[in-house]
């Protein structure tokens, strides 16, 4: 090793004894004008310069044929400037967003000039110090056609992402992510009787560089048959040769429900149900006039029973009749919310040694009583280059995050079911004990927040290696070993006064949940221009990963005291388990880029996957993908447009898959069962030996265009995917024993465009720039083999996968109001005979055919971000929207039924019907009777469009001068907002809603108690030393 | 030596990867391939165990299957008042098609019934001393639950609806999804027969004694549910009987002492097993109250039906008063059995069928009926009568998933409405209709 470097020495020597001369300048900031310190100076095609100083200079000598130099420096758009005097002045304009920026794809990296498929790509820097938990909230609006849905406000709520529409119904439709390289387990690992935990939430995106999101077939099939659904691929940051730099980043603020409901006050609640209980009274006697000797008497009865009865009951130890207690349970299922954050980070090394080393802390505190979010995290990036030929790396980082749950939307115990108490409750007895049922309605999750505790883990330990070597000049070989370990622990422990732990004094859980998933790959990267016309990069390379998750779980009831909490304390184990879950992937995989006069471009890319996962008799499969690209601009017949100064179409086609199913989906199953206290088997799963992935066909078209000297860059493009032999659950008549089985059936379609703009509006002192995306899918399931619809019959919920209709419409009664003579709902009957549809009305629900009467999914999503500044004040905002969307309210049926039952009702009952010829919407209210309360019916339907300041930054960069004087490099304070208005006609908590325990492709845009997003604002203060 | 690096990164890769292929022939760590599951004496009598685990579901036996004769049945004698809309909507007799409590019943129970025919089908492999047995078994589990389907989704058998729709009969195991698994509707009197035909078949097979599985007397109890269900009464009398005449059973001396129990009791002729490890008492979550593990106390007796004993009656004094309402004292362990049939219904089958006969098979009815009375702590009557016979019936087994089934059968108007009513009779869940076009929906849905 040592001759080498000697040898690499005298080669540098031998260079500088050529003849030399000296060139010197100075680097400034084209917007502020202020010199720039640590700037990169190179002579191109070589290692040699240096960096500048506090006041930008540099000087140092250069060979004599030395024609220009590369001046680069973080977050600037890198500049070449040829060598045309002793003395240069070079003015360096920030980075927008420019043609010669670097894209990374799928096992390198390629300028977007050159980029023949569809990337979009986000920045570090953009994403920076959002005051959210997940990189995936933070990316929510910026980038073209990838709608990214957080459908709850608790903390650590799993993200939904879909990158140009959802291409599956029965597996997955997020996307692959790979960070650094290493393709993570990014399914959620908790509990899975449990809502989600979003796995990436330990992730610090203030470490990240780029997210780049393959979105077509030609960027995405290098990932083959987990590419369906997109590939984000985040890289961290790494050091650069240079001063070391030194930052530190703190952060604090606040957080509120981005909305709230209106719900009956106690007077009105007590006047409410007097009206219904006599409503019932009534009803009662129209359907029985038999079982009573009058109407009164049964009014009298329902009265009795179902009003004083009940509100003595309800009451507590206080009066209702004098409205005594006013309690407001949402109020009570709120708590304000906070974030703090504290980032250190420093970067730096020499030419043969970066480095890049973080650590951060963040603690989100939920807007929901007893949630909140604690996150931990360090990083260490490091290159070294032992010589021109080998260089080799890691990144590593190592994260905790611990969170306290709110339970489930569909769980008495979450916080926000308390609104379906009454308000005529106190929350505490004259004791100050907290009242359960039968005070309350029902189980008084105030109880739960202050004795159970429900405290999720995870630790996640990513690391990259990597190790490259050039084996002549073009040619290298690059080995990588990748390991994710990702660990989850969840403990839990309900009190003696809890509604788990009443019957056993106490109750516990604890579960742990490990994932290993490591990835060895090796590939040649192969890159030369040929001459000067053409051009040719290649690579080609196998991979293997292999994915064993191992969970261990145990639960026990009998604790001595509430105190003791863990399962030491138990006097009875109830269950014990232990699982593991394997799965392997296996794949070869190769890409030419090819560029004639960097004017015609061409990519064709392949990969072949071979997964566990798939039947036997379909064990691997084959992605191609092609794409073309041709610079307009660089033809001599556009040389007059001046202000177009970069023209590109292109056009892609190729097949990516999706495997995202379980493990053993394939095989004919039994499965463990246990019954008097003897251990047996029972059938699981029918086989499908053929069963395997999905495949989805995707044309891309595509225009990049600059004008104005790039001043306006932008992106138009069409696509169309086409996804077939679905992996679908297929129901299966069940007096075959079985409800579903896994099939490759079917066939879905989503089109679209998008639009992607960058503009720099103003540039020098006062500048603005404005960078907009707007995309529209059009989602529409052609095939689902034999049925006609999948819909698995809740009476509750009703997305349902239909033909011709995009997935997961919402498929029900449609609701015409009520009839004005009996105060009774009615629906339309919608039934059809020989092409005519009955639009009569009919107060039997059963009567009512089911029909399409919304969508989840927005037509249009978008956002828009402004940036200004001036003089070192800057302001960003940010809008997102979706548009045209309905939002299903699943617990209207409760909330907003004219009082079916007891539960608190929403305001907008109180216009029930009550005497003939009423006209309203809200049928009569009748106690213990449904009158409307049918869920799956369009009363519970609305509109959810909505548009949202999502995020504000305002900041201020103190000058150089006061910076310098606090010996500092740079200075900045920030304040930063989140949610900060919506507007929306949703008249529910949040629009931005899928209730958390319903996962899964279909269920989508349902509010059931969701909780609604924090509404975030924090201050903060940046140091650069 | 950069050279020696880079070979031997190569060698690296390659010797990684070699062998990786074979790498993607994994198997699953928590099931089982079905080829090995059936092949051998002690693997099909686990999948036994495991139609026991599926009938014990909580849907089914676990409780709801009798928790909704109640409340299907339920008129001004008990109350649902609980949140679930599932079985408020039985019990305010306005199902609709999408219920969740009846797709339940019903998928459930045919997840249960494959389970056995898997069984029915591997017999070849069961040692030739079990054999007669593990089929016994498998045919009463079978037979159990078409008893129950045919009850609760098709009209009442008689002789108007022998030739009614029934639900589908599948007596064999699915080994794939083909267009027969688009099964048809079997006739009430197709499903009776077959039900009677096994049952018959499974007495013959089953031993005396079996532990807590079923036995030769859970056949004849069950056939003598059926024969009764049906109008059979003499050969109703006469499966009673055997039963009663095994020796076998006997009633506890107190009333109270048949109930929540953690073991069968001298009069359990079959129950289904709880322990606190696996099984639910879905009877416990819905009738009982908090303190004993049960929901909110969604079930509330009334007092119409309290009126209705004897104020020395100890099963009068069994209710008691709970979360503001009156409960039934049958349910209140959590982790209780769920007994399906007990001594007292066979006397009080006996008891009834001899009456309506004019006969004497194994007792007078006066005998039997006294049994089961004097047994509540109340004297012993001298003569009885039909009305007699079917009170103490109502009595004895109340709040135990007998409700609509005898008012259907005996022909009692429920809640106003005649017992033939269309409301009365389950519809054929839409998930099951979609799934299978060949299912005919019910009359009223």
């Amino acid at each position: 090793m040592k001759q080498h470097l000697l040898l690499v020495l005298l080669l540098v020597l031998g260079v500088g004894a050529f003849a030399q001369r000296t060139v010197s300048g100075t680097v400034t900031d084209g917007r502020s004008g202020e010199p720039l310190e640590g700037v990169t100076v190179l002579v191109k095609g070589t290692t040699s310069g240096e960096f500048t100083d506090s006041e930008g200079k540099f000087s140092f000598e250069v060979p004599a044929d030395a024609a220009s130099l590369l001046v680069s420096y973080l977050g600037f758009r890198t500049l070449e400037v040829p060598i045309t005097g002793e003395t240069l002045s070079i003015v360096l304009e920030e980075d927008v967003i420019s043609m010669d920026e670097v894209i990374i794809t799928g096992y390198g990296s390629q300028i977007k000039r050159e980029l023949t498929g569809n990337i979009a790509k986000v920045s570090g820097e953009e994403i920076a110090n959002m005051p959210v938990n997940s990189i995936e909230q933070a990316m929510q609006g910026r980038a073209a056609g990838v709608f990214i849905e957080t459908g709850n406000g608790k903390p650590g709520s799993l993200t939904r992402i879909r990158i140009r529409g959802a291409s599956s119904v029965g597996a997955s439709n997020q996307p692959l992510y790979v960070i650094d390289g290493v393709p993570i387990v990014s399914d959620p690992q908790n509990d899975p009787g449990d809502a989600s935990f979003n796995p990436l939430a330990d992730f610090n995106f203030n470490d990240v560089e780029s997210v780049e999101i393959l979105k077509d077939a030609s960027a995405a099939a290098i990932y083959g048959s987990r590419a369906s659904n997109g590939v984000v691929l985040i890289t961290t940051k790494r050091g650069s040769a240079g001063v070391t730099s030194f930052n530190v980043n703190l952060q604090g603020g606040v957080s509120d429900p981005t909305g709230s409901r209106e719900f009956l006050n106690s007077q009105e609640f007590v006047d409410y149900y007097e009206q219904a209980a006599i409503g019932g009274g009534k009803y009662d006697y129209r359907l029985y006039p038999d079982d009573w000797t009058d109407e009164q008497e049964a009014i009298d009865f329902y009265l009795g029973t179902y009003w004083t009865r009940r509100m003595n009951r309800y009451a507590g130890h206080s009066d209702w009749e004098t409205g005594e207690t006013e309690t407001d349970w949402q109020q009570e299922a709120f708590q304000r919310g906070g974030f703090r954050q504290a980032d250190v980070n420093v970067s730096g090394g020499n030419q043969k040694t970066r480095f890049y080393l973080s650590g951060s802390y963040s603690k989100q505190q939920g807007i929901i009583i007893a949630s909140d979010l604690e996150r931990v995290s360090g990083r260490i990036n490091l290159d070294h280059s032992v010589n021109d030929k080998l260089s080799f790396g890691l990144t590593m980082s190592l994260s905790r995050v611990m969170t306290n749950r709110a339970d489930d939307d569909n769980q008495f115990s979450t916080p926000l079911q308390l609104v379906a108490l009454a308000p005529i409750t106190p929350t505490r007895d004259l004791d100050g004990v907290l009242y359960d049922r039968p005070t309350t309605t029902y189980y008084n999750g105030l109880i739960e927040a202050q004795d159970a505790l429900k405290q999720l883990t995870t630790y996640r330990n990513l690391v990259n290696t990597y190790i490259q070597y050039n084996i002549v000049s073009g040619l290298s070989i690059k080995g990588e070993l990748g390991l994710d370990l990702y660990t989850l622990n969840d403990e839990k422990y309900w009190g003696r006064r809890t509604l788990t732990g009443l019957a056993n004094n106490g109750f516990a859980s604890s579960r742990w949940s490990q994932s290993f998933n490591y990835n060895t790959k090796a590939y040649l990267n192969y890159s030369k221009t040929l001459s000067e016309a053409h051009s040719i990069n290649a690579i080609a390379g196998i991979e293997f990963q292999e994915t064993q998750v191992k969970a261990t779980s145990i639960s026990a009831q009998q604790f001595p005291v509430d105190d003791l909490k863990t399962i030491f304390s138990a006097a009875t184990i109830t269950a014990g388990s232990s699982t593991i879950n394997p799965y392997n992937f296996l794949s070869y995989f190769a890409r030419v880029n090819y560029g004639y006069k960097q004017r015609y471009l061409l990519t064709l890319s392949a990969r072949s996957d071979g997964s566990s996962r798939f039947g036997a008799n379909n064990r691997f499969g084959f992605f191609p993908a092609a794409s073309v690209g041709w610079v307009l601009s660089e033809e001599s017949f556009l040389d007059g447009l001046d202000a177009l100064s970069f023209l590109k179409l292109r056009a892609s086609y190729g097949r990516t898959g999706n495997a995202a199913i379980g493990n053993f989906e394939h095989l004919g199953l039994y499965g463990p069962i246990s019954y008097n206290n003897q251990s047996g088997l029972a059938p699981t799963q029918i086989p499908n030996p053929d069963l395997q992935w999905e495949k989805s066909d995707q044309l891309d078209i595509g225009i990049d265009f600059g004008l104005f000297n790039d001043r306006i860059t932008g992106e138009l493009d069409y696509y169309n995917k086409n996804t077939f032999d679905l992996l679908l659950d297929v129901p299966v008549p069940s007096t075959t024993g079985f409800t579903t089985q896994l099939q490759n059936i079917g066939s879905m379609n989503n089109r679209g465009f998008e639009v992607l703009i960058n503009s720099r509006n103003l540039a020098g002192d006062f500048s603005w720039n404005t960078s907009f995306n707007f995309a529209r899918n059009i989602n529409e399931v052609t095939n689902l083999g034999e049925q006609d619809i999948i819909d698995e019959g809740s009476s509750r919920y009703m997305n349902v996968v239909k033909v011709g209709e995009p997935i997961g419409v919402f498929y029900g009664a449609e609701y015409a109001g009520v009839d004005t003579e009996t105060g009774d709902a009615i629906w339309y009957k919608n039934t059809e005979e020989n092409g005519v549809v009955d639009r009569t009305v009919t107060s039997d629900y059963n009567e009512a055919q089911f029909v399409v009467l919304g969508t989840p999914n927005p037509d249009f999503i978008g956002g828009i971000t402004n940036t200004f500044s001036y003089k070192g004040v800057e302001l960003s905002f940010m809008f997102q929207g979706v548009y045209g969307n309905s939002i299903h309210n699943a617990a209207g049926g409760f909330m907003s039924c004219n009082a079916c039952w007891f539960d608190n009702q929403t305001r907008d009952q109180l216009s029930a019907w009550k005497n003939v010829g009423d006209v309203t919407n809200v049928p009569e209210a009748r106690i213990g009777w449904s009158n409307g309360d049918q869920s799956r019916s369009s009363r519970y339907l609305s509109d959810g469009s909505y548009l949202r300041l999502k995020n504000l930054s305002l900041a201020y960069d103190f000058p150089k001068s006061v910076v310098q004087r606090l010996h500092m490099s740079s200075l900045r304070i920030y304040a930063n907002g989140v949610n900060l208005l919506t507007f929306t006609n949703y008249d529910g908590w949040d629009p931005e809603v899928t209730t958390d325990f319903l996962g899964g492709n279909i269920n989508s845009g349902v509010d059931f108690y969701a909780a609604p997003q924090p509404r975030t604002i924090t201050a903060g203060i940046k140091l650069g030393l | 030596m950069n050279r020696y690096i880079s070979y031997a990164l190569v060698l690296l890769a390659l010797l990684a990867l070699s062998g990786c292929a074979e790498k993607l022939n994994l198997q699953p760590y928590q099931s089982v391939s079905e080829e090995l599951a059936l092949s051998s004496d002690g693997n099909v009598k686990t999948v036994l165990n495991g139609a026991y685990d599926a009938l014990s579901d909580g849907d089914l036996f676990g409780g709801n299957i009798l928790r909704n004769a109640e409340l299907l049945g339920g008129d001004n004698e008990i109350a649902w008042v609980g949140t679930f809309n599932g079985p408020r909507e039985i019990f305010n007799k306005a199902l609709i098609t999408t219920n969740g409590e009846v797709e339940s019943a019903w998928t459930e129970s045919y997840q249960t019934i494959n389970v056995a025919n898997n069984v029915i089908a591997s017999l070849e492999v069961v040692v030739a001393d079990d054999k007669s047995r593990v089929e016994g078994e498998a045919l009463f589990i079978r037979s159990l639950l078409y008893f129950e389907l045919v009850r609760y989704f098709a009209p009442q058998y008689d002789a108007s609806t022998t030739g009614a729709a029934g639900v589908p009969l599948v007596l064999t195991p699915t080994r794939g999804v083909t267009d027969a698994s688009k099964v048809t509707r079997a006739t009430v009197e197709q499903v009776y027969t077959q039900v009677i035909n096994d049952l018959t078949r499974a007495e013959g097979l089953l031993p005396e004694e079996n532990d807590q599985y079923a036995t030769k007397s859970a056949a004849a109890a069950l056939l003598a549910r059926v024969y009764l269900q049906k109008g059979d009464y003499a050969s109703a009398a006469s499966a009673a009987s055997r039963v009663i005449e095994s020796g076998l059973y006997e009633l506890n001396a107190d009333y109270a002492d048949a109930f929540n129990l953690d073991e069968n009791s001298g009069e359990d002729i079959f129950a289904i097993q709880l322990t606190e490890q696996d099984g639910v008492n879905n009877m416990n979550t819905f009738f009982s109250i908090p303190i004993y593990g049960g929901r909110d106390g969604d079930i509330e007796i009334l007092t119409d039906h309290l009126a209705l004993y004897d104020s020395a009656d100890a099963r009068l004094a069994f209710f008691y008063e709970g979360n503001g309402a009156i409960r039934s004292g049958k349910w209140n362990n959590q982790f209780g059995n769920v007994s399906v049939f007990r001594l007292a219904e066979m006397y009080l089958i006996r008891a009834e069928a001899n009456q309506r006969l004019g006969t004497s098979t194994g007792a007078t009815p006066l005998e039997d009926y006294n049994e089961v009375h004097t047994r509540a702590g109340l004297d012993a009557a001298t003569a009885v009568t039909l009305e007699d016979i079917l009170l103490e019936r109502r009595l004895e087994l109340a709040h135990e998933g007998f409700r609509i089934h005898d008012q259907k059968r005996l022909k009692e108007a429920v809640g106003g409405r005649p017992s033939t009513d269309n409301k009365l009779v389950f519809p054929i869940p839409q998930r099951e209709i979609n799934a299978n076009p060949n299912l005919t929906q019910n009359a009223g849905y």
